[in-house]
C-alpha cells in the first residue's frame, strides 16, 4: 500500500477565441476499494462552476461550461490517494467485444497465432498473457509523435511504434481475440510525464492490471482515473467549443510517493 | 372511390405545394422527392385491427421490458435466452446508457413496425424501427386532403378517423414530461424527414427546435425563446441520431448536438422520446428473439410472428442457409432501411458461393429469411389499376399505456417485380383505412 500525492495539468491553446467551450475531464481518482481519495481539488481557468458527472461506465468526471470568449482554458487537479492493490470485479460483457479501436487484422491474429504455436496451446491464464504481453513488448517501439489519438490498435501494429494508448490498444486487441474480456484504463504512474493507459484484463480473480508499455503488471504505483472499452470511452478529457481554432494540448503530471507512511 | 381517383392529381398537387417530401441520399448528395400517393386506400377491418392491435401492442410492451432489462440487470443474458454477441458487440448497444432509468421507464415511446400480410392471410412481422421511426405524417396529411376531395367516401364507409395521431404523441411527451414544455428537436432542413418533424410539432402544439436553440445549465435543459427568454423543457421528441446527440458523450468531433444532454437525461430532468441506446432492440439481429422476449417477459405467446428466420450465428441455422441460399432473402444486420438485403434468387452461381464465404467468415453478421409471398393490391398507373407489393407500417405509442395507431403507412414498391418497399428506395404510399365495424 502506497500513499501518492499527483497534481495534473492541462493546458488548451486555441488560436482563436471560441466561446460556449463544454469540457469534461476525468482527473479525479476514481473512489474504489483500491483507491481512497484522502485529498482533492480541481481548478479550472477561465473559472467556471464544476459539475461531477458520472457515466455509463461508472467514471465520474467534472464538466462545465466557458461561455465567455477565451483562447486559453487550464486545468489543475492535486491531490492524494491511498493506493493498493486490489483487483476490482466489475465485469460486464462488453469487454469482450472488440471496437473500431481495438479490432486486429490479419498481421495482429498472426502474431496471436504464433504466440500460442509457442506456448503450445491457447491463452487462458496470467502466465500466457504475460508472455504475450513480453512478446508484444518486444516487438513493438516506444515512439511518442508517431501515433495519434485516431490511430487504431492494427494501424499501431503495422507501423510497429507508438505510445501508451497504442500498446493498450494493441493488447486489449490481442486478449480479447484470443477471448480474455479486456479494458482500456486511463490513469497516472509515480513519475514526471504525461497521463498513462493501460490494460486491464478480467480473470476469475476480478480485473487484473496490465501495462504493456512497461511489460509488467500494474501495483500501487498506480492510480486509475477512467476506463472504457477504448480509449473513446476512457478519454481523460473531452471538450467542444463554438467558432473554429486550430488548438494545442499540454498536459503535464507529477506522481510522487508520500514518505513516513505506514 | 371513383371520386378518390379522379382527384389524384390534385392531392398529389397539393402536397407537393405543402412540402410533403422525403429526402434521400444517392452518391453522397441530398435530394427531395416527392413521396407519390396512390388513391386506392388499403383497407383493414375492425375485427383484423384488433387483432393487430393485441399483437403490436403485446411485442412493444416486451421490446420495452427488453431494453429495460439489457440497461440495467440483464437478467435475460444471464438466463441464455439471448447471447451476449447479439447485444453487447450490436452498434446499436451504448454503454454510455447503462444504468440510466428513463421517466415512467419507456424506451421505445414511438415504435415503428413493419409488417407485411402474405397470400395466406397471415401477417408477418418484417422489422422493428425503435429509434426515430418516421412516416406518420405522410397518412395523416393524405387524409385530411382526401376528406376533402371526396367527403363521401368517408361518409358511405365506416373510417376510423385517423387524424387522432397528433392528440395520441401530445399524450405521450405529456406522459413522461417531468416538468416543462415540449420540444421537437430537429437536425434541420437537411434531414429526410425535415416536413414531418415541422408538421409534428405544429400539430402537437410542441416547440420545433434545432440544437443550437436548446442549452444545459445547472442540470437542467433550456429552450432559447426568440424573445431571450429561456423556458424549461420537460421533454424532448428528438429526431436526431443518438450518436449526435451530445457531443460530449457520443462523437466530440459532431458539431450539431446539445453537450450535457446526457447528464440531465441521466439525473431524470428531462425525458428523451424514443430513448437513446433502443438500436441493441431493433437490430435486424436481435430481431430473431423477439417472440422469445414475449414468453421471458410476459409469459405470453407471441400473438404476432416473425417471418421464418434463420440465424448464422447458429450452426445448424448456418447449415440451413449455405443449403438453400438460392431461396432466402439475407439480410446485413448492420445496414438499416432497404440497404443490405440480398435476395438468393437474383444472384449466379458465383455469386453465391462468394456470399457463402462471407456468411461463414462473418456469421454474427447475417440472418436469412424465407421469401414471404406478400400480397398484392392495386394501385392507379394511368388509367389502369396494377398490382404492387405493400407492406404496413404500424405505429405504436407507448405512454401510460400503449395504443396502436388507428392507420399506418402502407407503401408499395415502384418496380413490378420488386418487394422492397421502403421509402429510401423509390416507391410511395397508400392511406390505411381501419374500418370501425
Amino acid at each position: 500500500m502506497k500513499k501518492l500525492h499527483f497534481r495534473y495539468e492541462m493546458t488548451l491553446n486555441l488560436s482563436q477565441e471560441v466561446v460556449d467551450h463544454h469540457f469534461l475531464v476525468h482527473c479525479r481518482p476514481m473512489a474504489s476499494e483500491g483507491q481512497g481519495l484522502i485529498g482533492f481539488s480541481c481548478h479550472v481557468d477561465p473559472e467556471v462552476a464544476l459539475n461531477y458527472v458520472t457515466d455509463g461506465f461508472g467514471n465520474q468526471g467534472l464538466g462545465g461550461v466557458i461561455r465567455t470568449p477565451h483562447d486559453r482554458f487550464h486545468v489543475t487537479a492535486e491531490g492524494e490517494v491511498d493506493v493498493r492493490v486490489y483487483r476490482m470485479r466489475d465485469y460486464h460483457p462488453m469487454y469482450r467485444f472488440q471496437t473500431p479501436y481495438t479490432a486486429p487484422d490479419e498481421r495482429m491474429l498472426d502474431f496471436l497465432r504464433e504466440t500460442e504455436r509457442m506456448l503450445r496451446g491457447p491463452i487462458r491464464g496470467l502466465d500466457e498473457l504475460n508472455f504475450l504481453m513480453g512478446r508484444l513488448y518486444g516487438r513493438f517501439v516506444y515512439a511518442p509523435g508517431v501515433t495519434t489519438t485516431r490511430t487504431t490498435a492494427a494501424e499501431a501494429f503495422a507501423g510497429g511504434r507508438g505510445v501508451c494508448q497504442d500498446y493498450a490498444h494493441v493488447f486489449i486487441g490481442l486478449c480479447r481475440a484470443a477471448g480474455i474480456p479486456a479494458r482500456y484504463v486511463a490513469g497516472m504512474m509515480t513519475g514526471e510525464g504525461a497521463t498513462h493507459a493501460w490494460t486491464e484484463v478480467w480473470t476469475e480473480d476480478g480485473w487484473i492490471g496490465m501495462d504493456p508499455t512497461n511489460n509488467r503488471f500494474t501495483d500501487d504505483s498506480y492510480i486509475r482515473l477512467a476506463h472504457g472499452r477504448d480509449f473513446a470511452d476512457g478519454a481523460v478529457d473531452k471538450g467542444c467549443f463554438v467558432r473554429f481554432a486550430i488548438q494545442t494540448q499540454q498536459v503535464y503530471v507529477k506522481v510522487e510517493e508520500v514518505t513516513g507512511y505506514a | 372511390m371513383k371520386e378518390l381517383v379522379d382527384h389524384m392529381e390534385e392531392i398529389n398537387r397539393l402536397m407537393a405545394r405543402y412540402g410533403v417530401k422525403f429526402g434521400i441520399y444517392k452518391h453522397g448528395e441530398f435530394h427531395e422527392q416527392l413521396f407519390p400517393f396512390d388513391p386506392l386506400p388499403r383497407v383493414i377491418t375492425a375485427e383484423e385491427f384488433d387483432y393487430l392491435e393485441k399483437g403490436l401492442a403485446q411485442r412493444v410492451d416486451a421490446l420495452n421490458c427488453f431494453l429495460a432489462d439489457i440497461y440495467s440487470d440483464k437478467k435475460i443474458v444471464k438466463d441464455g435466452v439471448i447471447p451476449e454477441d447479439f447485444i453487447f458487440s450490436s452498434k446499436g448497444y451504448l454503454p454510455q446508457c447503462e444504468g440510466i432509468v428513463p421517466p415512467k421507464k419507456i424506451y421505445s415511446h414511438i415504435s415503428g413496425i413493419d409488417l407485411v400480410q402474405g397470400k395466406d392471410r397471415n401477417w408477418y412481422i418484417l422489422e422493428d424501427n425503435l429509434r426515430i421511426p418516421s412516416g406518420a405524417s405522410y397518412p395523416m396529411i393524405a387524409r385530411s386532403l382526401t376528406r376533402q376531395a371526396s367527403p363521401a367516401a368517408f361518409a358511405s364507409n365506416h373510417v376510423v378517423d385517423n387524424r387522432n395521431y397528433a392528440d395520441m404523441l401530445k399524450a405521450v411527451l405529456d406522459a413522461v414530461n417531468t416538468g416543462g414544455i415540449n420540444v421537437v428537436l430537429t437536425p434541420g432542413r437537411y434531414n429526410a424527414a425535415f416536413f414531418e418533424h415541422s408538421y409534428l410539432a405544429e400539430q402537437t402544439d410542441s416547440i420545433l427546435a434545432m440544437p443550437q436553440d436548446l442549452f444545459v445549465e445547472n442540470n437542467k435543459l433550456y429552450y432559447r425563446r426568440y424573445d431571450g427568454r429561456d423556458e424549461q423543457v420537460g421533454v424532448v421528441y428528438r429526431r436526431l441520431s443518438d450518436e449526435y446527440l451530445d457531443p460530449l458523450c457520443f462523437l466530440p468531433e459532431s458539431l450539431i448536438g446539445v453537450p450535457g444532454i446526457m447528464d440531465v437525461y441521466r439525473s431524470g430532468n428531462v425525458a428523451l422520446v424514443n430513448a437513446p441506446g433502443n438500436g441493441v432492440a431493433d437490430d435486424k439481429g436481435i430481431y430473431y428473439f423477439v417472440p422469445h422476449m414475449v414468453k421471458y417477459y410476459l409469459g405470453e405467446e407471441a400473438i404476432l410472428h416473425n417471418a421464418p428466420t434463420y440465424l448464422a450465428f447458429y450452426e445448424k441455422d448456418r447449415k440451413f442457409i449455405l443449403d438453400h441460399l438460392e431461396r432466402l432473402v439475407v439480410k446485413d444486420v448492420s445496414e438499416a432501411g432497404g440497404y443490405g438485403v440480398i435476395f438468393g434468387s437474383d444472384l449466379t452461381k458465383e455469386k453465391l458461393e462468394e456470399l457463402r464465404q462471407i456468411i461463414i467468415h462473418e456469421p454474427r453478421r447475417f440472418i436469412a429469411q424465407e421469401v414471404i409471398d406478400f400480397i398484392d393490391l392495386d394501385i392507379v398507373e394511368g388509367d389502369e389499376w396494377v398490382p404492387r407489393k405493400v407492406d404496413l407500417r404500424a405505429f405504436v405509442l407507448t405512454g401510460e399505456t400503449t395504443k396502436v395507431w388507428p392507420s399506418g403507412l402502407t407503401r408499395f414498391s415502384r418496380n413490378p417485380d420488386s418487394f422492397v418497399v421502403n421509402s429510401s428506395q423509390g416507391g410511395g404510399f397508400k392511406d390505411t383505412w381501419v374500418l370501425s365495424r
